[in-house]
This record gives structure tokens, sequence and C-alpha cells, in this order.
């Protein structure tokens, strides 16, 4: 107890040093607890937009091949993805069942290229929610033929609500079709991804596919969270698989970039009616995983490197003091303070020097966080797809912070040692004798 | 009762390539409760041999015994213990802990070793030796806001806080004026009547050697004289070693 205060009491006595030590941690940890952060809320971030702009955490993709060997997307047995749906217990928030296609707009000379999604807004209810209208609104949509374009596409086409545009995109079968779309809102740029969507209403799209009424391509089931999305991929995966065949995921899940190899599937293989592939959001953002992946060992990284430098600091700052002390090591030695307690007392100071520091970079690490987190971000940021809400959010992991102090005390222990052990080992006489 | 025992003690320091031998044969012996003065001039050898005594420093050649205990062969942390139970210093620099007040400096050497007094019969204790050594008022000042008496006089606290047989004082004086010195002396003088606490200092003052009980007087690393109560105490080592070993003693050497 004595040695707690007495180390407590060094610290104190060298105000400046320990100050400017103790930040030099502080430092360390905020970098590394930010990246953290930034990592965190990535994935979640990013799967959270893709998940709106693709509706769904979960989907299921029919391919249709015919006996010339065409190959188009098309479900047209909805009952039984209903069901298998069903059978599996996924809690959804929401289904989707979309059409879509690649579609040039045009308008007056200008030409615009960008996928239509086709939506049944009267199920849909969660798509006008998250819509931002700068022009125009859903009201639009009332009308058969209407769609919601985005404001650069809308910039590029110089149309307004209630203008009439050219749509030209291939049916089905890959035969071209021209239609009309009458705008019906113009939205806030949602980003790379949002800019190049275009929602119209699904009946419309399927007369231009020429698909049936009832058809569609994507079912895309919106989860309550990302949580469970493997685990309900594959419940869902083994329901289709035990009513309809399926493009086998086991096929591809050796392959580096899974999804590319599972998308391309079907071109190798031969089938006529309908096959269904089902995957999920963490599939086609494995690699987006990678890159959070990336970051963490970076900042893992960074903060050894940091350390690295810190710890020459903390042992040639340990060093001074041990001779800036070393009388004092001679006269508590003198009067029966034992090796390991002289060890113990540089040990516990390095210790409370560390923690300190980590307590302290932790505290600027969430102020640097909030500060950040305040910003608000125009909805055109090219860093669109890792916000929330226009802001950059940031998810500190509990336990890797507990880690990265971990490391920290170690290190700072370790760079304390070998002065500490020199102080312990002092012979009294000489250290009494030395003249500074 | 023979309380420190010094047998032909040797002790060579390396300086550079060369060896310096500070203390070269040494033989006494100090009885308990004594107010001993080792007197000599600079270099004469005085520091070491409170340091060997004070089982800081090992000799070269030779043999320390303390409280019976012979020091040789005892490691570290045996030595610690026997510093820590039966000796006590007293330092001419002070040597106060800076970082702590007077009482946590007072208490300080009653924190550390195995044995924990109760808290109430500590400070009781420290209470009394604050008092004794009048640093009532000073009791929560810092080192650094105290005289150099009255540094002294909590180094002197210090030192009987965990009631040694033996406290050592090196030059306890040489830091003070003459009028400060004297009060630091009488102050372990009385100490040493009534706790009959063994006192062994050093000094290159000849004024107040006089003051000792019993002188051993150094030059060049020797024993030249070596006197208790104006009798030649050789004897009392002859007593417990023989005759032997005063024979070959540097005091019988340095005489003839």
């Amino acid at each position: 107890m004595e040695i707690i205060k007495l180390a407590l009491r060094n610290l104190a006595r060298q105000k400046k040093r320990t100050f400017l030590l103790g930040s030099a941690i502080a430092f360390g940890i905020m970098i590394v607890t930010v990246i953290n952060g930034f990592a965190g809320a990535f994935v979640d971030n990013i799967s959270e937009n893709f998940a709106n702009l693709a509706a769904g955490h979960v989907f299921i993709q029919g391919v249709e091949k015919s006996a010339s060997g065409k190959e188009s997307d098309i479900i047209r047995d909805d009952a039984l993805l209903m069901q298998a749906v069903k059978d599996a217990n996924i809690p959804s928030k929401y289904i989707s069942k979309r059409s879509s296609a690649q579609a040039s707009l045009i308008f007056a000379g200008h030409n615009a290229q960008l996928k239509v999604d086709g939506v049944d807004f009267s199920k849909e209810t969660f798509l006008p929610e998250r819509l931002m209208f700068i022009k125009g609104g859903l009201e639009g949509m009332k009308q058969r033929d209407g769609i919601i374009i985005s404001e650069p596409i809308a910039k590029r086409l110089n149309v307004q609500p209630g203008d009439r545009v050219l749509v030209q995109l291939r049916t089905l079968t890959g035969q071209q079709n021209v239609g009309e779309f009458s705008i019906a809102g113009i939205t806030v740029d949602a980003g790379i991804f949002g800019s190049m969507s275009g929602y119209a209403n699904k009946t419309y799209m399927n007369e231009l596919l020429a698909l049936g009424p009832e058809d569609y391509q994507l079912l895309g089931i919106y989860l309550p969270s990302l949580k469970g999305t493997d685990a309900y991929g594959k419940a869902l995966y083994e329901k289709v698989k035990a009513v309809a065949p399926v493009f086998d995921r086991d096929a591809a899940k050796n392959d580096q970039n899974f999804i590319r190899s599972f998308m391309n599937q079907g071109k190798t293989e031969t089938w006529t009616g309908i096959k269904y592939r089902v995957f999920t959001l963490n599939d086609m953002l494995a690699q987006v995983k990678q890159i959070a992946d990336a970051l963490d060992t970076a900042s893992l990284i960074i903060l050894l490197v940091l350390f690295v430098i810190i710890m020459v600091g903390i042992t040639n700052t340990f060093r001074i003091i041990l001779y800036e002390r070393i009388r004092e090591i001679g006269t508590m030695r003198s009067i029966g303070m034992q090796r390991g307690e002289v060890r113990n007392l540089f040990l516990f100071e390095a210790g409370f020097l560390a923690l300190g520091g980590a307590v302290f970079g932790l505290v600027l690490a969430f102020i640097v966080m909030a500060a950040i987190g305040g910003i608000s971000f125009s909805m055109n940021s090219p860093v669109f797809i890792i916000l929330k809400n226009g802001h950059m959010t940031f998810k500190v992991d509990a336990a890797r912070m507990l880690l990265n102090v971990l490391i920290v005390a170690a290190l700072t222990e370790f760079a304390a040692f070998f002065p500490s052990r020199n102080a312990a080992r002092l012979d009294p006489a000489v250290a009494l004798r030395t003249v500074k | 009762m023979t309380i420190v025992e010094l047998q032909d003690v040797r002790k060579v320091y390396p300086l550079g390539k060369v060896e310096v031998e500070a203390v070269k044969g040494v033989s006494f012996c100090i009885e308990k409760g004594d107010f001993v003065s080792i007197a000599g001039p600079s270099g004469s050898g005085k520091t070491t041999i409170l340091n060997m005594i004070g089982c800081v420093d090992r000799p070269t050649k030779g043999t320390v015994s303390i409280a019976g205990t012979p020091t040789k062969d005892l490691k570290d942390a045996a030595l610690t213990t026997l510093r820590h139970e039966t000796l006590g210093f007293i330092f001419q620099s002070f040597n106060l802990i800076p970082v702590l007040n007077v009482r946590e400096n007072i208490e300080f050497p009653l924190l550390l070793g195995r044995e924990r007094v109760p808290k109430k019969e500590r400070e009781q204790w420290i209470d009394y030796l604050i008092e004794e050594v009048g640093l009532s008022q000073w009791s929560k000042h810092k080192s650094n806001e105290l005289s150099g008496g009255q540094r002294q006089r909590v180094a002197i606290a210090r030192a009987l806080v965990t009631k040694p047989e033996i406290v050592l004082a090196d030059e306890p004086t040489a830091n003070l004026d003459s009028h400060t010195g004297e009060q630091i002396l009488e102050l372990m003088k009385k100490i040493n009547r009534e706790m009959q606490t063994t006192f062994i200092f050093s000094t290159h003052d000849a004024k107040i050697v006089g003051l000792a009980d019993h002188i051993i007087r150094l030059r060049d690393g020797l024993i030249i004289e070596n006197v208790r109560n104006g009798t030649d105490a050789a004897a009392l080592c002859a007593d417990l070693a023989g005759e032997s070993v005063i024979e070959n003693s540097p005091v019988q050497s340095a005489r003839s």
C-alpha cells in the first residue's frame, strides 16, 4: 500500500514529465480506439446502407434457362418461396419483391443510364420512409408509369416532376423495348449507389420487361438487424433446396471471391426451368469485411509501432529517473526496502502512467469520435455509403478496447522493467555515495 | 555485551585500473548502549567502516558481526532484513524521501518488512518520536519546507522508529551550523541514554568526538586509537576472539 502511495506521489513529483509521457500513451490509445471504432461501424453502416438499397439482407433470385440455353432472371412461383421463408422461421421486417432492369432514360436529347427497380409501393412501406424528395413526391407514383429518380439523373436529363421521359431497356428475352415514364419525384443524391437507382411501379416495369403481373426477379428479406444474417440465409437455403432446384453454395464456398463464383454458376451449368440462388448481404459484402479486418489489423500494427517509439521514451525516462533518485534508492534500501519492493515501486509508477494515459486516451478518443460524429455530411458525399443518416458513426468493441489497454500496459511495464530491475540491483553503498 | 564486532576487516575499491584499499585490516568491538565515535580525517575510512557495519557494503576480507550475527554469508534479502530490524541510519545529507511529509518519512520504515505494527500502536510511537525530536508543529510538512537541523531531527526519528539496537550516523552534523550540530548531538546522546540504543557516528570534528564513550580514531584505513571511557578498548575483542586477533590487529601495528 505504501509503495502504491509512493508511486503515485513520485508521478506527481515531475508533473510536466508525467503529463508528456502520459499524453504520448494517450495519443496512441486515442488513434487506435478511433480506428477501431471506425472499422467497427464501417461494416455495419455499409451493410445497413446496402441493405436499404438492395431492399433486404437475405435474397432469393430466380434464374430460368430455356431449352435454347437462354438465361433470364425471374421468379414465377411466389407461393413456393413464401412457404420456404415461413418454414425457415425468419423474423422479417418486410419482404420486397422487385423486378429491375438497366435502362436508358432519354429527354430532350439528353440521356442517362440507371437501374430501375419495379417496386410494389403498397407493400414496401419502408422505401417511402427512406426517400428524401427535393421535388415532387409519392403522389406522382399513383400514375402507373411514374418514376422516382435522383437529383444527379434529373440534372443530367434536365427534367422536372411531371415531365415525360422515354425509357429504353431490354425485355426478359433480350428484346429492345421502349416506353415512357412520368417523373413523379426527385430525391436527394443517395451516394454512388443511390444516384444510379430509380424506382417505378412494379406492374409497369413488368410490362416493360415482358413479365407477368405477379412475376418478379428478386425476393429480398429485410431482417430486424444485421445479426443472424448468415444463419437465416443458411436456413432459407436449406428450405428452398428441399422444395426446388438451387445453385449449390458449397460448390463456391472455397472460392476467394465467393459471390462472383456463385453468381456465375449458372453459366456453366445446364438445366431447364427455374433454379434459385439464395444469398445474403454478407456474401455480397465479404470484401467490405476484409477491408474492415485489414483496418483492424492496421490499427494493431499502428498501436505496436507507436508503442515501440513510446517505449524507447519510457525506457529512457526511467533511466533518467533512476539516476535522479539514485540516493533515494540507496536510502530506501538502507532502511530496509527489499530489492523486489524497489523494482515494484518503479513498475507501479509505470503501471499508473500506462493506466492514466490509457484512460486519458480513451476519453480523448470518445471526444474525437463524438466531434466527428457530430459533423453532418452532405448526402452527395462520396463517403455516403459508410455514413449513417449523414453522420460518421463509431462502434467500439469493449473487449478490443480492453485488449488495447492491456497491450499498452504490458508494453509500458516491459519498457520500464529493465530500468526498474537495474534500480533494484543497485548496491546501496554505491547508490549512497553517487554524487550527481 | 558486544553488539558490533569487526575482525581483520579490509575493503578494496576498484578505481579505474587501480585498486584503492580504503580499510586495511581493522578489528574492534562495540558494546551495547555505547555512544561511539569513529573519528578521523577525510579518506581515513570512516564511512566505509560505517557502511560495512550498516550492511550496505561488504568487506573484501575479514568478518563483521552485528548483534552476534556474522554478515559475511548473508544474502541480500537477509542483509536487508537485518538492516531493517537491527539498524537505523542517519545520513550527512539527511536523505529524507522528498514526496513524503515529516510524519510519513518517520513512519516509512515501519511499513516495510513482513511484520506490521498495529496502526494505533504505530501512531502513538510516531507521535512520541515527533514530540521527542521537537517537530510536533511540523509533522505535515515536506522535507523541502524544513531547515537542515529539522531535517536531521526527522532522520533521527526515522532511524529510531523500528526500535533498532544500533543507530549509525555518518557525519550527522557536517551539513549543519555548529549550534544546530550541538543540538543534534545532544538529542542523539539523550536518546542513547533514555533508550539504551547504541549510537555509532563518524566525524572529523575533534570538538564533538569528546561526547563519545568510545572513540575509534582512524588514519589511512587503520585504527590509531581505540579508547572506551579512558581505557584501551582493544581488550573488548580480546575477551571474545582471543589474543591472536589483537596481536595481529592494526591497532597494535600502528602503535608499535
